[in-house]
């Protein structure tokens, strides 16, 4: 189980998260969105431990993740909003590089590359170098980055933007595969593409949370509704 | 080293070998060092500098710019593309990775520094044999060693400058500053501010410690100094990193103890600093036996023939920069005596700072801070440091102690045009006079148209440059001395100098009236002499250059036999050839039996150039004339002793000719780092292309 907790964050005068609370659980795909500046990244940087909050915790199974980083991030994974790569290395030398910094143990690297870059469906570029995959693709190998260690839990910032048609069709089978093993996190401004694998959706507004919209029960279209009507400013 | 930093420092060695600032790097640092290395050689020509050190003086100044342009933008290009965030989310701390690029860092520097010194070696083989083959490469390891142990805090400072910005222009711009122009920014400062500061305080520092080090003298505080900035450094490199989490205002508490925390370091490594600099031990390491000071002939008999103890103080403070050169010649000096089995010389260091007690006791015994104090039994002599501290004034010291006095005065003809020993001009002879006097022996002029006789404690008369013609009166009663077995030593710019040609062919000797203008030159004027001759004199300088201006040649006259009794019997040899033709040749009358002293046999030398050590030709170091002189005046005076005198075999002569020279510059300066340039460009391109 993963608890984000009255999490607050603010630059020098400016606030920007009041009070953040959800639960994601195993299996789980929560999309949280928002207007630009809403606070959306700065809450995965906070998740990810790249940004210290100024109160509120996170709990991973109950312990405060934040008070144990390294423990954590071996639970947590993380794509950026803009993922950046060593562009001199191939595919499979640079996932090969971020298993092998994560401590993951030689004998189960390869086996780890395999799982990601299958779900990822990166077998054709492996070979190929980073400076030569398109913007889209470089988004894949950071997504193949994130799951490699099999994480309890995915941070995928801004997932959708800057992917064509193909591959945010393919990205619903990668999501899936993904909710399999990991809670996941995403967010984005592509309601209509998230809301095929999104389990809920959580409007985040002024710092808080001002909506949550469960998929379950209603069919896409009433689901995309009453998401944009609560970023519209719709009842809660 | 954890599995984090290792991968780190894979990586980081990843992103050299692809970037073509690597490339510009290395060549701009080959350039610039191969440029020193060149200078430097020069430089030090004819000095008692070893080529290790000549070599690690010339990358000193040069590797905080390599160090800092491999390292600049390592952590501020993470910083710029976001990558950075990937590094940060992984569950490996700060440190690991900052360690892991820096010892990437390290490694490219250190693997640039193998470069010029295999460079170097090559050059070296290519353009100076001979030099090469006196030197074992195993000498060149503690240079390196210091050179990496420098280029471990440059590559430190660097990144830690690195992480403080996304610029990479701010960034190379702050590596540049800290590592190069900041230190030696100051030191100019001090210099500007102290105009004796250069004779008070000796080189930079930095540059120092790599060439004391590079000579096997290391200095405890020295070396952790290096180690405590370089651990510092990367804290400061560490917590930089961590700040990249610490945005808002949530962490402005954390920022807050960061600052603190780097301060309270920088405090903590600033007293420690200064307390291993309270209890810094010096060692004098042999390092790979190239290093030992090669002592002369000279200097091994009179060690061997000296029996006893003797007490060297070296009455100076360790911070002192002619400290490490003194400690290594003492030492050295130490080691020979008792490897001859001769004199037991212990050597004692009196800081007068520290040692109070040994100071005071010096000091009431007449000794002067900053000297040489050597003590047998009662007797003592004392060699102040701003003389100039040598082999030759050591043993003179050694010698004045423990040998019985002889008759040891010159005598220099005057009146007739000749160079004075007590001329400080260029033409004068005053600097081998005081060489004379060091080595124990008086000067005096001598007229040779009075009619006492020649003094008794004459032991020989030098005749330097007489442009005119002694009296039949003054050459009779020298004819009467030499048949008394005298001993002279002649100066000759032509063949007719002093009118002496008359008196020299009844001794065996005759002067050409032809200088030599052909042969092996470097002004194009004077003549490069290499050939020695198996004698007393010339032999102990095979190795060395000595350098005539257009000397007159000789040849045997009728005299000159190898009939007769021993005691008649004038023998005639050749001490210095240039092409197969004499330029400075002996004559011995008694020569049979010169090795008995008693019997006083007669002895002429006669050079062919009359200034060769008039002050300005001592002034160069690249020539080995001073010893030729001095192993002729020894050898006429006719001490045992003395008579087989050496020049010094520890001198750096690379041989080179001014084309040599420039040919060298032209290949280490520009022709290898372009090769080096294009050849890495290459590489880096190949493997972009396939990576």
């Amino acid at each position: 189980m993963f608890e984000v907790r009255n999490i607050s964050f603010a630059y020098a005068r400016r606030p920007v998260l009041r009070g953040v609370s959800f639960v994601v659980s195993p299996g789980e795909t929560v999309a949280i969105v928002g207007a630009n500046g809403s606070g959306k990244t700065t809450l995965l940087k906070i998740l990810a431990t790249l940004a210290q909050p100024e109160g509120g915790s996170v709990l991973v199974d109950g312990q405060d993740a934040l008070a144990m980083p390294i423990r954590y991030r071996r639970l947590m994974g993380y794509m950026p909003e803009s993922p950046a790569l060593y562009e001199d290395m191939t595919v499979k030398g640079y996932l090969r590089f971020r298993a092998q910094l994560k401590g993951e143990p030689e004998k189960r690297i390869r086996r780890r590359v395999g799982e990601s870059v299958e779900m990822c469906q990166l077998a054709p570029y492996l070979r190929h170098p980073i400076r030569s995959l398109s913007a889209g693709l470089k988004k894949r190998v950071a997504l193949a980055d994130a799951m490699l260690l099999r994480p309890r839990v995915l941070l995928l910032d801004d997932f959708l933007s800057g992917l064509d048609r193909d591959l945010r069709v393919s990205s619903e089978s990668i999501i899936t595969n993904i909710a399999a093993f990991a809670g996941v996190v995403v967010t984005g401004h592509e309601i209509a593409d998230m809301s095929k694998w999104t389990t809920r959706f959580l409007v985040l507004r002024d710092g808080k949370i001002t909506h949550t919209v469960s998929s379950a029960g209603i069919d896409r279209e009433s689901l995309v509704a009453k998401v944009d009507a609560a970023l519209s400013g719709g009842a809660q | 080293m954890t599995s984090a930093m290792k991968i780190m420092w894979a990586r980081t060695l990843g992103i050299l070998r692809s970037s073509y600032t690597t490339a510009f790097a290395y060549a701009g640092f080959l350039a610039g060092a191969g440029a020193l290395f060149a200078f430097a050689l020069e430089a030090a020509e004819g000095g008692t500098e070893s080529l290790a050190v000549v070599w690690t003086s010339s990358a000193a100044p040069v590797v905080p710019l390599l160090a800092a342009v491999l390292s600049m933008d390592l952590w501020s290009e993470e910083l710029r593309t976001g990558r950075i965030s990937m590094l940060l989310s992984t569950p490996v701390r700060e440190r690991e990775l900052v360690i892991g690029k820096f010892m990437g860092a390290w490694t490219a520097t250190v693997f640039g520094l193998v470069i010029f010194l295999a460079t170097s070696i090559g050059f070296m083989a290519a353009f100076a044999p001979a030099l090469l083959s006196r030197v074992s490469v195993l000498g060149f390891v503690p240079g390196l060693l210091a050179l990496a142990l420098q280029s471990a805090l440059w590559c430190a400072v660097s990144l830690a400058a690195s992480a403080a910005t996304k610029s990479v222009a701010v960034s190379g711009l702050l590596s540049v500053s800290l590592t190069t122009l900041l230190p030696r920014g100051i030191w100019l400062a001090i210099l500007a501010w102290s105009p004796t500061g250069r004779q008070e305080l000796g080189a930079m520092p930095i540059d120092a410690n790599a060439t004391d080090m590079a000579c096997g003298l290391v200095s405890s505080a020295t070396v952790l100094t290096y180690l405590g900035l370089t651990l510092f450094a990367l804290f400061v490199n560490s917590k930089l990193v961590a700040c990249a989490r610490l945005v808002g205002r949530g962490a402005r508490q954390l920022r807050m103890s960061t600052a603190f925390t780097i301060v309270a370091a920088a405090v903590l490594a600033a007293s420690s600093i200064t307390l291993v600099h309270r209890l810094d031990a010096k060692l004098d390491i042999p390092v790979g036996g190239t290093e030992r000071k090669t002592f002369s002939a000279r200097t091994r008999n009179i060690l061997s023939e000296v029996r006893g103890e003797l007490v060297i103080s070296a009455f100076m403070s360790r911070k002192d920069p002619h400290f490490r050169q003194t400690a290594h010649l003492l030492r050295s000096l130490s080691r020979e005596a008792e490897s001859v089995g001769g004199v037991r010389i212990q050597v004692r260091y009196v800081d007068p700072v520290w040692d109070i007690g040994s100071a005071e006791r010096l000091v009431r015994e007449g000794a002067s801070r900053d000297s040489l104090v050597f003590e047998r039994g009662r007797l003592k002599a004392y060699l102040p440091l701003s003389e100039g501290i040598d082999e030759r004034k050591c043993t003179s010291a050694i010698v004045r102690l423990c040998m019985p006095p002889q008759r040891r005065t010159v005598y220099w003809t005057h009146g007739h045009g000749e160079s004075s020993f007590d001329e400080y001009g260029d033409f004068g002879m005053s600097d081998i006079a005081r060489e004379l006097v060091g080595d124990g022996y008086r000067n005096l002029p001598i007229d040779l148209s009075d009619k006492d006789q020649i003094p008794s404690d004459c032991a020989l008369i030098v005749m330097a440059g007489a442009t005119h013609d002694f009296s039949r009166a003054e050459l009779g009663r020298l004819d009467s001395y030499l048949k008394t077995g005298g001993r002279l030593l002649l100066l000759m710019g032509s063949s007719e100098s002093g009118g002496m040609t008359s008196l020299l062919s009844t001794w065996g000797i005759k002067p050409s009236p032809l200088p030599i203008s052909d042969g092996p030159t470097i002004t194009g004027t004077d003549i490069v002499i290499s050939d020695f001759a198996e004698h007393p004199v010339s032999a102990p300088l095979r190795g060395s250059q000595v350098i005539l201006e257009r000397p007159i040649t000789f040849t045997p006259s009728a005299a000159a036999s190898e009939s007769g009794t021993a005691v008649d019997r004038i023998g005639y040899s050749e001490l210095a050839l240039s092409q197969g033709r004499c330029v400075a040749a002996v004559a011995e009358r008694g020569a049979g039996t010169g090795e008995d002293v008693a019997l006083r046999p007669t002895r002429i030398i006669t050079v062919g150039d009359d200034t060769f050590v008039a002050n300005a030709q001592l002034e160069s170091r690249a020539n080995a004339n001073r010893d030729f002189f001095l192993n002729c005046v020894a050898y006429l005076s006719g001490s045992a002793a003395v008579a087989e005198d050496g020049t010094r075999t520890d001198r750096l002569v690379t041989g080179l000719d001014r084309d040599g020279r420039g040919r060298l510059l032209v290949f280490s300066s520009a022709i290898l780092p372009a090769a080096v340039f294009v050849l890495l460009a290459l590489l880096i391109a190949s493997g972009r292309r396939n990576p």
